[in-house]
């Protein structure tokens, strides 16, 4: 009852996670430098058009940007990468909650699985491709493709991980079947559906340059494409940079700070 | 003088007990398997009632058709005197487990809560409740601990106040402190005791530990194992606090270790 570890050792415990964090900054700046010297040494004794120094890179993407469809195509592909993977969440979610508490059910689809995960984003694309044409349905079912049976696998997993005696727990109380899904199964599946949803994430943004640079007429797929042939090594570059930048932006900037926020019970390990 | 305490046993013959479990008759099978039979017992309102036992004699079911959780196959169970159906009213039993099942994601105070989530308590009045009930079982300071920073005697105080927090009128216990060690067990039971005081409950647990049983109860039901049957029900008449130590404690101890 005297010993209080967990309050006497708040203080420490913060001010140490700060110069952490501080620690982890050098770190990462000074890998970029690294990074930024090597490319610049490769970049003397090849030609520009196989490896565009960062100097030549930089100027690509001013231009770019100044070029005014450069907001366009990267909003373009952001808004398929979030609809189907919207969509793969409503879809995926749901599914795998059912699979997961129906046991015969999610025995007998289990295969389906399997075969969805083989599947290459190519092969996807060139049906998408088929049915959809040049439009922005073509991304978005490549996406939704690749991203769905992941979370719906997740989600599986989850829903069968639901500790019983939780659910005793609950119907000890007298609560209602609503009460016990919000209350105990949710909490449950969210790490899983989390995990799920954050690879489905990546994956999606990865396949759908490569949808959008045979199924579409603008984003950045395409543009990659369009650089490609005119042979303007620095604009991919431009591209990749910006990409790189998003991706991780949105790692550091959206995803840690909800994982932490939604999984601060856990246990550090 | 002499008077006084002669009145006083006369008013209590009297007066018709009272009580606030009773279970007549009550029969259990799994498949072909009897668990229960012939099981009757009474908990006097506002004792403690202990059901002791050798692992496999029933113990935990018989508890959870008292606690509503498991159907009687044949007999009767009244709460609180009234038979068949319990009522709707969550406030009447609260259930505390062998495990302390607190929800990882769940802060202590979170935790003392969800006992009161069943209903549609406005969250001002429910966090109030669960921080008396926390300030009673010693648990102040740690409202916004996680689970996983507890010690395993500090948890049990958490499952403790989660199942006080309904105000319950009736607590069952699954062997609840079986998993603590001996000095932080007898320091719960003391603190069960004077809770038990407090809110005027009725308390009715399983417990393999007979000296547990001996320490906390006024009445003890000694059940014989495959199936369960009763095999004697005695009445504690030791004066409280009750030391295990001491010799008419120890005494009783053996005893009814000799009927197991």
């Amino acid at each position: 009852m005297s010993s209080v570890p967990a309050v006497s050792s708040a203080m420490p415990a913060r001010s140490a996670r700060m110069s952490g964090f501080v620690r982890v900054a050098l770190q990462r700046l000074s890998l970029v430098a690294v990074l930024l010297v090597l490319w610049w040494l490769a970049a003397q004794r090849v030609p520009a058009f196989i490896l565009p120094g960062i100097g030549k890179t930089w100027d690509a993407l001013r231009e770019l940007v100044a070029s005014g469809t450069f907001t366009e195509d990267l909003g373009i592909t952001l808004y398929r990468v979030v609809a189907g993977f919207v969509l793969a969440a409503l879809i995926g979610t749901p599914l795998g909650i059912l699979l997961g508490s129906n046991r015969r059910l999610g025995h007998y689809f289990e295969p389906v699985l399997s075969v969805l995960n083989t599947v290459s984003a190519a092969i996807w694309a060139i049906f998408a491709l088929i049915w959809f044409g040049i439009s922005n349905g073509t991304t978005i079912f490549v996406v939704f493709m690749e991203a769905m049976p992941l979370i719906l696998t997740n989600v599986w997993q989850g829903s069968q991980s639901v500790n019983a005696e939780y659910v005793e727990l609950a119907r000890s109380f007298q609560m209602s079947r609503a009460k016990v899904m919000a209350k105990i199964y949710l909490p449950t599946v969210l790490p899983y559906f989390f995990s799920g949803a954050r690879l489905a994430f990546g994956f999606g943004w990865r396949v759908s340059l490569v949808a959008e640079t045979i199924g579409s007429s603008n984003g950045v797929g395409y543009r990659l494409r369009q650089a490609a042939d005119l042979v303007q090594t620095d604009q991919v570059f431009a591209w990749t940079l910006t990409l790189i930048c998003l991706m991780v932006l949105l790692e550091y900037g959206i995803l840690k700070p909800i994982e932490n926020y939604l999984f601060r019970w856990k246990r550090r390990v | 003088m002499s008077a006084l305490p002669m009145r006083i046993v006369a008013a209590a013959e009297s007066e018709p007990v009272r009580h606030a479990v009773e279970l007549a008759h009550v029969t259990k099978r799994f498949g072909k398997l009897a668990v229960l039979d012939d099981i009757s017992l009474a908990a006097p309102t506002g004792s403690v009632l202990a059901i002791v036992g050798a692992s496999g004699c029933g113990k935990s079911t018989l508890l959870n058709i008292i606690a509503g959780l498991v159907k009687a196959d044949s007999g009767n169970v009244r709460i609180d005197g009234v038979a068949g159906k319990r009522s709707d009213d969550t406030r009447v039993i609260s259930y505390m487990f062998q495990e302390d099942r607190l929800l990882p994601w769940r802060t202590i105070a979170a935790n003392a809560e969800f006992g009161l989530e069943a209903e549609s308590l406005n969250a001002n009045v429910r966090r109030e409740r669960a921080l008396e009930m926390l300030h009673m079982t010693g648990l102040e300071g740690f409202e916004n601990a996680y689970p996983h920073e507890l010690s395993g005697g500090m948890r049990s105080r958490v499952a403790l106040a989660r199942s006080l927090v309904v105000k319950p009128y009736i607590l069952l216990m699954d062997e609840p402190f079986s998993k603590l060690d001996p000095q932080m067990r007898s320091q719960m039971h003391a603190e069960l005791l004077r809770v038990r005081e407090q809110l005027k409950m009725t308390v009715v647990f399983v417990t393999h530990d007979v000296e547990e049983a001996i320490v906390l109860a006024d009445r003890v039901v000694v059940l014989r194992p495959r199936p369960g049957r009763v095999r004697d029900v005695l009445t504690i008449d030791l004066a409280r606090p009750r030391n295990p130590l001491a010799a008419d404690v120890a005494e009783t101890v053996r005893h009814v270790r000799a009927l197991i």
